[in-house]
């Protein structure tokens, strides 16, 4: 671009660009997404701005259809130049929008724990790879004050995301010795709900003996409660075979009689009983963001991939302020030795080495009031792993 | 006399200290390992067992309460010990008196490892010293999950103390599984047909155990009785799982039926192909919630039955939104197929998007109803789950009114009339425009009662339609255009199937082969199972 343009811009408002479903299978996950960034970007405004321009949140709707993703991110960069894209929840949309981010060179933010394996300078990963989040929470279920798990059932929606995690926990367990016969894979369908058979196989799977069974769940949408409300229609309890449901949110439990529930397990980068004053101000500020905005969400309720973008647009203030420019390729330069206080009490930081932040991890246990509490979370944060070695 | 007076003293003392030698109970150090590390919460845990089995009685009471109040978090540990949440109030651990919360106080999460133990103390506790047989039988239930980890002499205490007749019973049959690696053999071989009576793949796991067992060698009666075990075990589970496989089958098929029984109606009828079928599904699931929601403002007393109360409601309400669009959209579409497929889906969007900004995106919170909680294990890994039998039931009654209302009234004659020619059915005077709408509407309200049926089943959100349309036009179009008959043998055929492909070879396969054998059986047979008799238009 032109400097003359450049400076003539200048004056107008710095924009970022939003990725998040408000329609489809995932707009009740993706959608308060949208709502959070502006909530962030708010934030940085009643300071002034960035680089002493403010911030300004484009919102668009992929409508839960992948390509669409694609499209939205090519429009965005191309004729609204945003400085950074925040976006995407499933790994397929991320595989689409990936491409269009590295042609025209722009910047997404992806706030999910995903499979890892992708190193892209165009796109910053904000939560997790499985290395620091997964291979924690299975670790602790097979250790002594864990369950001492011995079999697993693996049972995901059938997509890039559940296949690669569950090769990867695969080769882990290899190199621990765990026979292939002390495991199960089952796929079903994207939005699948008719899960009386496989919960009937996951028994089947448990009773046969030999130690204790896990079920390592990674499907997604409205698959979670579906599963979930089977499974303890059957009469299985957390103490009999405890769930790790990866992708598993105090979102997919409303609507859900927990009670019967409490003990499974999810692992994520945050939780909403995290202990610390960010937190706390986290959840009073978005409470009454919620109630000032009217937003269609509820007030009460923080899940990991919120708090995840709203790290990352503070991320990418704070890279721009360093750099002191909106240009992609200076801020990328800027994200060594970046450090956030993030709402989950830990000091979250990125290296110049990889677009990798390093988060802490959190294991978590449902409770009877539609919410997780802490059962477990690590001293500080580990340093993430991009590619895994056991795919 | 001071002699004999302090021999009576001594042997009093030591007549009263005798049992407590066995288990001396110090209250506050058990409180205190409730409010330790996690390992400590396990011990804690271990003495509530033992205590179960062979504390005092007044132990018993102390206990009861801290084993249920850490497994739901009403145990908060403060500067000062413990409280218990009870009532509105809180209490001290200890001394079961009022007091309020000294200083910084945390309530313990309990570990998976810790969780399972605590639910084994709760249970054990309650088998002894709960007031209700009912919470005693259900107590009892938990503790034959794991009958190898229960303390000696704790069934046999419970059942010398019991006396509800049927539970003693119950007890003492637990009692003798929990033999099956005494050391005495009679005892081994009754346990051996007491786990048998119950089989199931961890009964098979159990008694199959055994033949590693030095006694199979050597004792011929210990080894026929492993044998006679393991084949009648193995017998129990074969049954159990045809019977789990045609019960699946069946509650899969009442699901696809109730979800295309009223497509059947209105495709075969006027041969349009509605795309918003399934957001009437979604419909009457949201009506069902509004009289949940309703009935807990004016009636708490009966929310329990919304589902049936709801009924009506779910059914008008859809007929009257389908009546509607009949008679303003629908109707001056008939000759143009394409368009009335093009406005039902345009439709449908506008429905999913208005259900969407009114509601929210979320899933709707439903009450579980007792008759849809839970299921009871019939013979092996079969278990009858009530909210599936729900639908099977409301599947088969839905069936039943559809089939006489078409057999018997006069709409249901003038339906059949038109269906069969439209032209002539003109021309001796049935009034087809009003038919038409008659039986839009019944087609409709059909899906409204089909949302309400799956509410227990399936999440309920905006976009819960979209999930049934292709499934119902499978079944409509497999079971032949128009016919009940065909409907319901279509919906059985394919549940059927479904559930036999999925455990051989996954769920994803299961969609693709019976997608594959319906595309091949309409080649074969076009007009599907049944054909309407009578000149095609």
């Amino acid at each position: 671009m032109p400097a003359i343009l450049r400076s003539a811009q200048a004056a107008g408002p710095v924009k970022l660009g939003c990725l998040f479903s408000s329609s489809g299978t995932m707009a009740n996950l993706e959608g308060r997404l949208n709502y959070v960034v502006k909530m962030a970007a708010d934030e940085l405004n009643a300071k002034g701005g960035v680089n002493g321009r403010t911030v300004e949140v484009l919102v668009s709707d992929p409508a839960s259809d992948w390509p669409l993703y694609a499209q939205s991110a090519k429009q965005m960069l191309q004729q609204e130049k945003v400085a950074a894209l925040f976006g995407c929840w499933t790994s397929v949309s991320r595989k689409t929008v990936l491409p269009v981010v590295e042609q025209e060179k722009g910047l997404l933010y992806y706030p999910l724990h995903f499979e890892g394996d992708e190193n892209s300078k165009n796109v910053v990963y904000v939560n997790s790879p499985p290395a620091s989040s997964v291979l924690p929470a299975v670790d602790y279920l097979m250790s002594e004050d864990g369950v001492s798990a011995k079999r697993f059932f693996m049972l995901g929606s059938d997509y890039v995301w559940p296949r690669t995690i569950n090769k990867q926990l695969k080769g882990y367990w290899k190199t621990k010795g765990i026979p292939e016969s002390a495991w199960k894979e089952e796929y079903v369908p994207f939005g699948f709900s008719n899960f009386q058979t496989l919960v009937n196989q996951i028994r089947a799977f448990a009773d046969q003996g030999g130690g204790q069974p896990v079920v390592v769940l990674t499907v997604v949408g409205n698959s979670i409660p579906d599963f979930m409300r089977e499974f303890a229609n059957q009469g299985i309890k957390a103490t009999d075979i405890p769930v790790l449901g990866l992708d598993m949110v105090e979102a997919d439990l409303e609507g859900l009689d927990t009670s019967k529930l409490v003990g499974h397990l999810n692992c994520w980068a945050y939780l909403q009983n995290a202990k610390g004053e960010a937190n706390k101000k986290f959840l009073a500020s978005w409470a009454d963001y919620v109630k000032a905005k009217s937003v269609p969400f509820k007030g009460d309720v923080a899940i990991d991939p919120m708090v995840s973008a709203y790290d990352a647009v503070h991320l990418w203030a704070m890279a721009a302020a360093k750099a002191g420019s909106f240009d992609v390729p200076e801020v990328s330069k800027a994200f060594g030795g970046l450090s956030f206080d993030c709402p989950s009490g830990y000091k979250i930081g990125m290296t110049g080495e990889n677009n990798y932040v390093s988060r802490g991890v959190f294991i978590g246990s449902v409770n009877d009031a539609q919410g997780f509490d802490i059962l477990w979370q690590s001293k500080d944060t580990p340093k993430p792993v991009p590619f895994s070695p056991y795919g | 006399m001071t002699f004999r007076f302090a021999f009576l003293v001594l042997a009093a003392g030591l007549l009263g200290t005798a049992p407590a030698l066995a288990a001396p109970l110090d209250r506050s150090a058990l409180v205190a390992r409730l409010c330790g590390s996690a390992a400590e919460m396990g011990e804690a845990a271990g003495t509530l067992i033992t205590l179960a089995a062979s504390g005092s009685a007044e132990d018993r009471a102390f206990a009861a309460p801290l084993a249920r109040a850490a497994m739901e978090k009403k145990l908060t540990c403060d500067e000062a010990g413990a409280l218990l949440t009870a009532g509105g109030g809180t209490l001290d651990a200890i001394t079961s008196a009022p007091r309020a919360e000294q200083g910084a106080s945390r309530a313990p999460v309990l570990s998976l490892k810790n969780r399972a133990v605590f639910e084994l103390a709760d249970a054990a506790l309650a088998l002894r010293s709960a007031a209700s047989p009912a919470e005693r039988a259900s107590a009892l239930r938990t503790l034959e999950r794991k009958p190898g980890s229960l303390p000696d002499g704790l069934l046999d205490a419970a059942a010398a103390e019991e006396t509800d007749a049927g539970l003693k019973g119950q007890i003492e049959t637990l009692a003798q599984t929990a033999a099956l690696n005494a050391s005495d053999i009679a005892k081994r071989i009754t346990a051996i047909g007491r786990v048998a009576d119950n089989p199931s793949r961890r009964a098979l796991a159990q008694v199959g155990a055994l033949k590693q067992d030095p006694a199979y060698a050597g004792d011929p009666a210990f080894r026929a009785a492993v044998d006679a075990g393991i084949s009648r075990i193995e017998r129990g589970i074969a049954i159990g799982d045809t019977l789990a496989a045609l019960y699946n089958g069946l509650s899969f098929a009442s699901i696809l039926f109730m979800a295309a029984i009223g497509l059947a109606i209105i495709f075969g009828l006027m041969g349009v192909i509605n795309l918003a079928q399934g957001e009437f599904i979604m419909i009457g699931a949201y009506v069902t919630w509004l009289v949940q929601e309703g009935l807990r403002r004016a009636a708490p007393a009966l929310v329990d039955w919304y589902l049936v109360l709801a009924i009506p409601a779910a059914f008008l309400v859809t007929a009257a939104i389908g009546v509607a669009l009949e008679a303003a959209l629908l109707r001056h579409l008939y000759r143009r197929p394409l368009m009335s497929l093009l406005a039902t889906w345009a439709v449908s969007l506008f429905l999913v998007n208005l259900v969407r900004v009114g509601f929210g995106t979320q899933n709707l919170q439903f009450e579980t109803p007792f008759y849809v909680t839970g299921g009871v294990p019939v013979i092996g890994d079969f278990i009858f789950t009530w909210n599936r039998m729900f639908a099977i039931l409301f599947a088969v009654v839905t069936l039943a009114l559809t089939t006489a209302l078409i057999r018997f009234t006069p709409l249901g004659l003038n339906i059949r009339a038109v269906t069969q020619n439209r032209d002539m059915a003109a021309c001796i005077g049935i009034p087809t425009r009003r038919v038409d709408m008659m039986a839009f509407g019944l087609g409709s309200g059909l899906a409204g009662l089909a949302g309400l049926a799956l509410s227990p089943i399936y999440s309920v959100n905006p976009q819960m339609g979209q999930n049934f349309i292709i499934d119902s036009f499978m079944v409509v179009v497999l079971g032949g255009v128009g016919t009940i008959a065909g409907t319901v043998v279509a919906a059985l055929g394919i549940g059927q199937i479904n559930v036999l492909i999925e455990p051989l070879w996954g769920a994803v396969a299961a969609k693709v082969i019976v997608l594959l054998m319906i595309i091949a059986f309409l080649q074969w047979r076009p007009e599907g199972l049944f054909a309407v008799k009578g000149r095609r238009k």
